[in-house]
């Protein structure tokens, strides 16, 4: 991908999701991740209709202008994206592949926690961490991210969650709020979900192409399987074998939902054909209640 | 089936490019094929549910073995039959006499003697591909059954029509011998036989025996005589028991040997005596031996062309290749 068709794709994701974070999200994500308490921040001139209380006496004596202090939250939250970029996130039979549309979730919450003074970091992992953007507060850096989440190629192309948790846990030690995004087609974090879940605010992103859940009938087809690129044929025709698969699925999103459960993190399940801002915006209402 | 020898072998050598046809499918198959991406292929791949799905090299492979069967078929297999036939340069004319009067219905030979020398004339006309071979049959009289003709096979299915019971019953060996000498008279070959089977004694008839001998004689025909009938009693035929088969009683059998002797003697031939079905066979060897003609050997082969079993098979196979590729391996790729 060449630098301008890059920089067009950012753009176009930059105004999509900003726009998304800036009407939707301004409240939502603020009030769902609150900060501790209040802090001064600076003080400015007096306007009309300005809290009295809050006048600065001092400034205002040496400057022979009313001035006052102005308090803002103490959040300088860290937001940590984990985004699999293991091989079965390039599957996408509707609109966009399973990874396009995490790319896009996470600007959204790139920007809605820029907005809010908070710092944003990423990880990508696939079986092991391929790279990990410390966080950072700013636009530009959030551009960076999105740029890297377009064109990042990882080495591997298998999945492990659980690895992934790990490392997180290990060098994150302050609070930090977690998404990881991922199909979860994987049924071995639980243990390391459990671990992270405990320190941080976490909350799982499961995507998921509807053709994983119900492999559709196509007769005998090559497939390739993303993880490990082996390409083998598969009768597709066989009922016996799609109901395997959907049992398969089935089994996954039982083990997803039971650890995040169980570890009391949030979760949220979206269908790649559906609108992911309403369900963002489902599941933040749904917190800060 | 397999003894097929080609006429164009070289195409043969067409079939050395297979495996590269094999290689380039293989190939085909690794690289241009359009795959979809599927999270959990590999994990479908090994189900139990997916052991069918080998079947999708099979219309690539029914493809091969059609072009191999068109390969071998443009080579043109074909299974050669190697005949030699012999054509005499003096060939030998003979006609056989059969006697078909009631007792030759006796059944000292088995089934009885009628039956027992068609099967052993039938033979002793196929050893004889070269020769006109003609067929009297006589009776209470006689007549011309097959004239002298090289069409065997004519002469067979009239040999194996022969009945007792066409003509009026008795024994005329004078009249029988008479037709079988009138039927060669104006013969050109070099050598002339009458082979006279009969198993009595001259009772009916305008033609004395001896005088037909000497007719025989006269056109330079050999006459061969066989007597057939077991030494002692026979079972023979004495009346009809009306339901169509025969009442049978142990009669002696009287065959005229003399007079048969004399007859081969005059005409140069020779006089035999067919006791049982073996004897008979031997007879007619001994004569076949005796007769020996001049051969010339000529081969030739009758060629079976075998190519479009091939070709029938091959587009089969095709054909079935194709309809497996629109119908039950169809895919949506």
């Amino acid at each position: 991908m060449d630098t301008q068709a890059l920089l067009k794709k950012v753009r176009r994701i930059e105004i999509k999701t900003r726009r998304l974070s800036n009407h939707l999200f301004s409240g939502e994500y603020h009030s769902s991740f609150k900060g501790r308490g209040m802090a001064f921040s600076e003080v400015r001139r007096y306007e009309y209709g300005d809290d009295i209380r809050a006048i600065d006496w001092n400034v205002t004596a040496k400057l022979n202008e009313p001035y006052i202090k102005v308090f803002e939250e103490e959040r300088e939250l860290t937001l940590m994206l984990m985004v699999d970029v293991s091989g079965s996130e390039n599957f996408g039979s509707k609109m966009q592949l399973k990874r396009e549309m995490i790319t896009e979730i996470c600007a959204t919450l790139a920007f809605s926690a820029i907005q809010n003074n908070d710092k944003v970091g990423l990880i990508f992992f696939s079986d092991k961490v391929e790279k990990f953007i410390p966080p950072a507060k700013g636009k530009s850096h959030t551009l960076r991210l999105i740029r890297e989440l377009i064109e990042f190629k990882p080495q591997s192309s298998k999945t492990n969650i659980g690895e992934a948790l790990r490392f997180f846990s290990a060098f994150q030690k302050r609070r930090a709020i977690v998404f990881v995004l991922s199909d979860f087609m994987d049924n071995r974090y639980r243990d390391a979900l459990k671990i992270a879940s405990r320190k941080h605010d976490l909350t799982g992103i499961r995507i998921y192409d509807p053709r994983e859940e119900d492999l559709p009938n196509l007769g005998l087809l090559p497939m390739r399987d993303p993880e490990s690129g082996k390409i083998s044929w598969v009768n597709t025709s066989s009922s016996k074998l799609r109901s395997k698969m959907r049992q398969r699925f089935a089994e996954f999103n039982k083990y997803y939902r039971e650890s995040f459960l169980r570890s009391g993190a949030g979760d949220l399940t979206i269908r790649i054909d559906q609108s992911y801002p309403a369900a963002l915006l489902s599941y933040f209402k749904k917190r800060s209640r | 089936m397999f003894d097929y020898e080609f006429q164009n072998p070289e195409f043969l050598w067409l079939l050395s490019l297979l495996p590269l046809l094999i290689f380039w499918y293989w190939w085909q198959g690794r690289k241009a094929q359009a795959e979809i991406i599927y999270p959990e292929a590999e994990f479908l791949a090994h189900q139990k549910a997916n052991r069918w799905a080998f079947l999708h090299r099979l219309p690539a492979f029914l493809r091969i073995l059609s072009i191999a069967l068109i390969i071998v078929a443009i080579a043109r297999p074909r299974s050669a039959e190697e005949n030699t036939r012999s054509r005499n340069t003096e060939g030998i004319d003979i006609v056989m006499a059969v006697d078909v009067s009631g007792t030759m219905l006796a059944q000292d030979l088995r089934p009885n003697r009628l039956e027992a020398t068609k099967d052993v004339a039938s033979e002793f006309i196929e050893g004889r591909p070269s020769d006109r071979i003609g067929l009297v049959v006589y009776a209470g009289e006689s007549y011309t059954q097959t004239p002298l003709t090289s069409d065997h096979k004519i002469l067979r299915n009239a040999l194996k029509d022969l009945e007792h019971g066409l003509i009026e019953d008795g024994t005329a060996i004078g009249m029988g011998l008479a037709t079988a000498v009138n039927r060669l008279k104006d013969s050109k070959a070099r050598s002339k036989v009458v082979i006279l089977l009969t198993d009595g004694e001259n009772n009916s008839g305008e033609i004395d025996p001896l005088t037909a001998a000497m007719l025989a004689q006269e056109f330079k025909i050999r006459v061969y005589t066989i007597g057939v009938g077991t030494k002692g009693m026979a079972r023979t035929p004495v009346g009809y028991d009306g339901r169509g088969g025969y009442f049978f009683k142990r009669l002696p059998v009287s065959i005229d040997e003399e007079l048969l002797q004399k007859i081969a003697n005059e005409t140069g031939g020779q006089y035999f005596r067919a006791t049982d079905n073996e004897k008979l066979s031997a007879i007619y060897q001994e004569i076949d031996q005796l007769e020996k003609t001049k051969l010339q050997e000529i081969k030739f082969y009758t060629y079976d062309e075998a190519f479009d079993l091939f070709a029938i098979w091959a587009l089969g196979l095709f054909a079935f290749e194709v309809l497996l590729r629109y119908t039950l391996l169809k895919n949506f790729l």
